[in-house]
């Protein structure tokens, strides 16, 4: 198969193929959860359930300080690759430009500097994250193959991404393919793997936030 | 009921819903739970790591309802939950974990962590896999009406004692009083002053109240060893009594989890809303407080600290009432550096202390509590929970450090101005 | 000085004595139910609270192992209860109070270590319920060695 012919059927039938996956898994996983449905709770409240699970929502992204001393490294990282992960795909501008063509508009993106250092940031982030994951007791003890799968996943299409832009390894239109292909491996692995978090945190921190709130205790 | 893989199964599946499956389908293994529970900090055993605790109930749900999961079942890809599973479960979720809930609320993505592990005990129990400390308690609990074997006429002893002691009357089956009082068997036992506390607080108060000859028991093992249906069991004694006696509200003493039991768990246990309210003691105090009843006289005058009890505070929503209480007769009061529904747990509750396996582990996890007494220095403690207290005064003996426990109520009691 | 007859005269007496006296009456009122107690530690703690002359050192470490003993004694949560047993667990709270220096005591050490005392004769009574002495003439009983403490 030529450059072209890669490049073509990655971003057309491969996309296409990844994004289907994505949404069908997607819809699935967060069904099979909702329908399971929970009990109406017959205590007699002490506060508001929806209003404490949205603060929760929230709030939850703001550790206390205790909490931030003992876990320091787990928060800082994880805030770096995240924050970079989501500068790097919604403020890049030919990333704006492929979802103004999908949904219609777009918005104003960062400067291509700014982008490559968080993008440089975010993939020292990673590589920081996993040597804790071998040297952590914990995470030694947690981790798991599907962990270390989603890592790759992850950092693929940063590195990918960084590579194409700097114009390294292939050639630039393959690197380009592989960087979609990289991102449609992370679109398809979504769906079966932890990365649903993506979208189920915002449940899980409604719930918490419903259920200690529904006991007068914002969580 | 005999106890069985399969009943263990079955009752797991129940305990999976919306919460628990948006909870195991959220976990990026951070390990942050970790570094906020003390069964790990003061450990290093990674195995106490909150989520990890609830592996049997993970299996379940992925493989029964999840569709991936199941797909995986079929082609023999699933994680079983077998005897093997549970029984080296046992003293994870059991013996180092007292449920009291800090791991949720610090994980990131919102998981209700100790809720998890209350499910998973259900499953435990149901395959025998619980705690010979804790099968006992249920056992006497459902026959002779108290965990530790307390009987009436061992109360009416007690109470007779105070009647003695204090020229008051303690009302006994009043029917219409506006208040029915619990007691657990920890206090009964062990800190029986507390009666004596409630009486003459209550008789200052003028207030009507009452205890049930046929319930007076608050202590929940049902909730601790986790089977909902003996919990329901001991839950329906006091609706019993509390409708009989047509009373207002019913008190929950000063122990943890008798509080959450009877709260926040009791209806739904029972399968309908309650027809009286419930409170706890520290509670209905500060109402007291508001209303005027508690007239407060003098001032502890060396420095107090208070440990929350989890189930009181954390899981129980009951956190600035006896901050309230606790101004009163103290203007020489600290807080412990994380204090309020961030405190730490004293290691002691969910049953861990009816656990003589877990003596060790207990006592070697009081280091947490320690290293914050040690960081304020206070002269004594105040606490309203019984287990807490007995549990701490334990801890601090180990440790060889001389701070007294206070009961909250006993100490309002103290301080009550004559009239 | 009169015959103490009430809790509240027999409290404010105790209130009013200073921190040995209290001890030497608290130790007192602990002798009287020694023998509800098994525990080697406890009385010999008692015989230190009873002792005039004892030194600071002594009270210390008598106060400590009283403490030791008290919580080896206690009934743990949802365990099987045993009254006669639970006896020995006030008696031990009684000798704990006696050498607790009357600035760390909430109330009256004397007071409390009265208190637990009877608490200790109410225990066994649970069990036993045709023993001959009963709570109140514990009481009375407590009366009359204050009395007589403070008429000598």
């Amino acid at each position: 198969m030529s450059e072209i012919e890669f490049l073509s059927w990655i971003r057309g039938p491969g996309f296409q193929i990844a994004t289907v996956i994505l949404v069908a898994g997607v819809v699935i996983r967060v069904m099979e959860i909702l329908l399971l449905g929970r009990k109406a709770n017959l205590a007699e409240a002490k506060g508001s359930e929806m209003s404490s699970g949205l603060r929760t929502i929230v709030t939850r992204s703001i550790p206390d300080s205790s909490t931030f001393k003992r876990s320091t490294f787990t928060i800082v990282a994880g805030y770096i690759f995240h924050i970079g992960l989501f500068v790097t795909i919604l403020f890049y501008a030919p990333h704006i430009l492929l979802i103004k063509d999908i949904i219609g508009f777009g918005w104003p993106s960062m400067p291509t500097q700014i982008v490559d250092a968080l993008t440089v940031v975010s993939i020292i982030a990673l590589l920081a994250i996993l040597a804790h994951r071998f040297t952590n007791k914990v995470l030694r003890y947690l981790t798991n193959t599907e962990d270390l799968l989603v890592w790759f996943v992850t950092i693929a299409p940063l590195v990918t991404g960084y590579m194409a832009f700097h114009r390294i390894g292939m050639t630039a239109s393959t690197m380009l393919g592989i960087h979609i292909l990289s991102v449609e491996l992370l679109m398809v692995m979504l769906p079966f793997t932890k990365l649903m978090h993506a979208f189920t945190l915002f449940i899980a921190r409604w719930y918490n936030g419903a259920i200690s709130g529904y006991r007068g205790v914002q969580s | 009921m005999s106890a069985s893989l399969e009943r263990g199964i079955h009752a797991l599946k129940e305990q999976v819903d919306s919460t628990v499956a948006a909870f195991f389908s959220s976990c990026v293994h951070c390990g942050m739970c970790a570094d906020a529970c003390l069964f790990y900090t003061e450990t290093g055993e990674p195995e106490r790591t909150p989520i990890n605790k609830t592996e049997p109930l993970r299996r379940i749900w992925k493989s029964e309802y999840t569709l991936f999961g199941r797909i995986g079942k079929m082609l023999g890809l699933a994680k079983k939950v077998d005897e093997k599973l549970l029984a080296d479960w046992e003293t994870l979720v059991y013996d180092s974990c007292t449920l009291c809930g800090r791991c949720s609320m610090v994980c990131p993505v919102g998981n209700d962590i100790a809720l998890m592990i209350r499910k998973t005990r259900e499953g435990m129990a149901a395959a025998g896999h619980a705690p010979e400390g804790l099968i006992g308690a249920t056992t006497r609990a459902v026959t002779i009406g108290s965990p530790m074997g307390v009987k009436w006429p061992a109360l009416q002893a007690q109470i007779s004692h105070v009647e003695k002691d204090t020229g008051l009357k303690v009302p006994v089956d009043v029917v219409g009083a506006e208040y029915m009082l619990l007691l657990s068997s920890m206090e009964i036992m062990n800190f029986p002053e507390f009666i004596e506390a409630i009486t003459k607080i209550f008789s200052k108060a003028g207030v009507s109240w009452t205890i049930s000859s046929e319930a007076f028991e608050a202590t929940n093992s049902g909730i601790q060893i986790g089977v909902n249906d003996i919990a329901a069991e001991l839950v329906q004694r006091i609706v019993d009594a509390a409708e009989k006696l047509k009373v207002k509200t019913v008190i929950s003493p000063e122990c943890g989890h008798a509080y959450m039991a009877i709260r926040w768990e009791g209806p739904n246990l029972v399968g309908k809303p309650f027809t009286f309210k419930v409170r706890h003691i520290l509670e209905i105090l500060d109402e007291f407080r508001k209303d005027g009843r508690l007239k407060i006289t003098g001032k502890e005058t060396q420095k107090l600290t208070y440990h929350d009890p989890c189930q009181i505070s954390r899981r129980g929503g009951v956190i600035n009432e006896p901050r309230n209480l606790i101004d009163l007769f103290s203007d020489n009061f600290v807080e412990m550096p994380d204090n309020g529904k961030m405190n730490w747990c004293c290691g002691a509750g969910g049953g861990v202390s009816s656990n003589e396996r877990a003596d060790e582990i207990r006592l070697k996890v009081f280091q947490r509590k320690k290293d914050q007494l040690d960081a304020i220095k206070p002269d004594a403690i105040v606490s309203a929970c019984s287990n807490c207290r007995i549990h701490l005064e334990d801890g601090l003996e180990e440790y060889g450090m001389d701070i007294p426990l206070m009961s909250l109520t006993e100490t309002l009691a103290e301080h009550l101005a004559d009239d | 000085m009169s015959q103490i007859i009430s809790d509240e005269e027999f409290r404010q007496a105790l209130h009013n004595l200073d921190a040995t006296q209290q001890r030497l009456v608290a130790a007192q009122f602990v002798e009287h139910v020694l023998p509800l107690s098994n525990e080697e530690r406890i009385s010999r703690a008692v015989k230190v609270a009873a002792d005039k002359n004892a030194s600071q050192d002594e009270l210390s470490a008598a106060l400590k192992s009283a403490k030791a003993a008290t919580m080896d004694s206690h009934t743990r949560c949802g365990s099987e209860g045993n009254w006669t047993e639970q006896a020995g667990y006030f008696v031990a709270r009684a000798a704990v109070a006696s050498l607790t220096p009357a600035v760390q005591s909430k109330s009256n050490p004397a007071w409390q270590a009265a208190m637990s005392s009877r608490m200790a004769r109410t225990s066994l009574l649970i069990d036993d319920e045709s023993s001959e002495i009963s709570t109140h003439s514990e009481n009375e009983w407590q009366y009359d060695v204050l009395s007589k403490f403070l008429n000598s």
